[in-house]
């Protein structure tokens, strides 16, 4: 269980958080406090995460427990608890017969900017986003990358100070998705701004995030920084040598480590440390060809599937 | 290489929110904004203040009755004797009759004014009910309200604004600024006095067709998903129950299910023109008998027959949209 923070350093605080849709429980029990910073929201399909953030913005009122939007009880004050909180739904969400630029300003206008601020801003923001002179078509045009981008904009404009995003890369192309990872990692990093980010895609959660939450059938399964997710879990060393793949093999077995080839030609081999330090030594000894040696690669997706099955279990 | 936010010189804005005044206001104009971008729109705007002009027009001419030397005296003396013995008859009764003749004239106008205030206001609906709420549910663009500081009844008040604004722009705002222009040349008091009674009453049946129209709607609006489909049950809702209510031996209850029938009822009741026809045969001198009867016949056919049933209807109307809208819309 993580230390009680205190409550300005929390984004959200859940206590007893339960949304139930007739006999179906959706969201279960969950109790939480998250820290200011990146945090991914991972889980299978159908295991609460969408749920979890529509009761925090208030799109789907809890059935049972209490809630704190940085700091500001989502039901005791329903207006104020959005008010620093943007949301990029999953879904497309645009208002059709809108060219992007003005979507984006009336957005920040329904935020309380008033029209010149928040028309500057959208122009920023649209920039940020990687939009060019698309932002003066009509959104119904855009494709879906364009839309994604769009929506990005629109819970940024306000400034908020923390931004929750459904599954933003969906849709995107490799340099699109690239540009926008980068961009969501730098929002905490460069800018201050929180980020809930949902996604199936565990690399980018890795990638981008440093806190992780795990949701299974509407419970809280794990919450931990990536760093601590890591620690728990075992060492995996991933070794792909440019030649001589048997004599790695054999100095590795040799060393009395399980070894394992994988299809893609690459080696896996468990650690006794975090450390990458004893596979150089080995190759020095050895005198064996360079290779690539990746330190932890799929612990996320590991960790991921470990919790699962312990909650199907 | 850089990060995005880094490349770039982003303002923050940290200043306090305007309030939610100013959010509500804000999805009105976007509304009004997006509807009167139709040449549609713009045309029934135009025909809305050309009818605002006519009032103009029609109350400063009856004013022009009794100015002294004014360009309808001028006009009567030129036609000839005999038209300038009318003037005079008519000058006397406007001066000895303001009650019956100012008060009825105004009510007349008023009450024609009403039926293409109405009109050209279910016209215009037509083309805001799909962007009301039905187009917010099919591109989940509700989601992006609700996530704001905004609830859904600061949506909805929002969405409530476009067609208080549409009724403003096409009815309300012509007969006002209509009333108001003619009363700016007016040459007697009386006509200030006398009209302001059947404004009162054109604007209270003002409101009470904005409320009615106002829950249909939104209530239209909130329905189903596809735009197309709206447009078509808010035409039925119009036209299709209009018709059926016509006849005049329809049932009760299906007259009550049409609004244009039950706006009608409270527009009969409300502007009184039986009474103001009733008076007119009653009080005014000169008139031979057969007028008196034509004037106590037109009084008979505007009386409301089934006030009470229509207001009812208009009610039950009113409960069954607000308990569409408020469940089609997600809770708070």
């Amino acid at each position: 269980m993580p230390p009680v923070l205190p409550a300005g350093d929390c984004i959200i605080e859940a206590a007893g958080l339960g949304k139930t849709y007739g006999t179906q429980r959706a969201l279960r029990d969950v109790t939480v406090q998250v820290p200011r910073g990146t945090i991914g929201l991972l889980g299978p399909n159908g295991a609460g995460k969408s749920t979890f953030i529509k009761c925090l913005l208030n799109l789907e009122t809890p059935t049972t427990g209490s809630a704190k939007v940085l700091g500001v009880d989502i039901r005791a004050a329903n207006r104020a608890s959005r008010e620093k909180v943007g949301y990029s739904p999953e879904q497309d969400c645009h208002i059709a017969g809108m060219a992007g630029c003005e979507y984006v300003t009336y957005c920040g206008q329904l935020s309380g900017m008033p029209f010149r601020q928040a028309r500057q801003r959208t122009h920023e923001i649209l920039d940020l986003v990687g939009m060019g002179q698309e932002r003066y078509r009509l959104v119904d045009t855009y494709s879906t990358g364009m839309k994604q981008r769009v929506k990005l904009a629109q819970a940024l404009v306000h400034d908020p100070e923390v931004v929750f995003l459904d599954e933003p890369t969906n849709g995107l192309d490799p340099s699109g998705r690239e540009h926008i990872l980068k961009l969501i990692g730098s929002l905490w990093r460069d800018l201050g701004i929180s980020v809930v980010m949902c996604s199936h895609l565990l690399r980018d959660i890795e990638r981008v995030c440093d806190r992780v939450m795990i949701i299974g059938h509407g419970r809280l399964l794990e919450h931990d920084s990536i760093v601590g997710l890591k620690a728990r879990h075992r060492r995996i060393v991933e070794i792909a040598p440019a030649r001589d793949t048997e004599r790695f093999q054999a100095a590795f077995a040799g060393a009395g480590l399980t070894v394992v080839k994988l299809s893609n030609g690459k080696l896996r081999v468990e650690s006794a440390s975090d450390s990458i330090e004893w596979v150089l030594e080995l190759m020095r000894t050895h005198d064996l060809p360079p290779a690539e040696i990746v330190s932890n690669p799929d612990a996320l997706h590991e960790l991921f599937i470990k919790s699962i099955s312990a909650d199907h279990g | 290489m850089d990060s995005p936010a880094q490349t770039l010189d982003l303002s923050r804005w940290r200043e306090r929110p305007l309030g939610v005044g100013y959010r509500r206001w804000v999805i009105v104009v976007a509304g009004l904004r997006e509807l009167f971008r139709t040449r549609f729109a713009k045309f029934l705007l135009s025909v809305a203040w050309s009818a605002g002009l006519m009032i103009a027009l029609a109350g400063f001419a009856f004013s022009q009755s009794l100015a002294e030397g004014g360009w309808l005296q001028t006009l009567a003396i030129k036609a000839g004797p005999r038209m300038e013995a009318m003037f005079t008859v008519v000058t006397g009764l406007v001066a000895m009759y303001p009650d019956v003749l100012v008060n009825g004239v105004f009510t007349a106008v008023f009450w024609a004014h009403s039926y293409l205030g109405l009109w050209l206001s279910l016209l215009a609906l037509s083309s805001v009910v799909p962007q009301l709420i039905t187009r917010d549910r099919s591109s989940n663009a509700l989601i992006v309200y609700l996530s704001r500081p905004l609830t859904s009844t600061d949506y909805l008040l929002g969405k409530l604004g476009i067609i208080v604004g549409v009724l403003v722009l096409v009815w309300t705002g012509p007969l006002l600024v209509g009333w108001l222009l003619s009363m700016l040349f007016a040459t007697d008091r009386d006509f200030i006095v006398y009209s302001f009674e059947p404004l009162l009453r054109a604007l209270a049946f003002n409101g009470i067709a904005l409320v009615a129209l106002a829950s249909l709607a939104l209530g239209v609006s909130a329905l189903v998903r596809r735009p197309q489909l709206t447009v078509a049950i808010w035409m039925v809702m119009w036209i299709g129950l209009g018709t059926v209510a016509q006849p005049p031996r329809a049932p009760a209850w299906i007259k009550r299910t049409s609004i244009t029938r039950n706006l009608n009822e409270v527009r009969q009741e409300f502007f009184r023109l039986d009474a103001a026809l009733t008076d007119a045969g009653a009080k005014l001198p000169l008139l031979d008998q057969r007028f008196i009867g034509n004037l106590n016949g037109a009084a008979k056919k505007a009386e409301a027959a089934d006030f009470d049933g229509a207001l009812l209807g208009l009610g039950v109307m009113a409960v069954l949209s607000s308990w569409v809208f408020f469940r089609k819309l997600r809770p708070e």
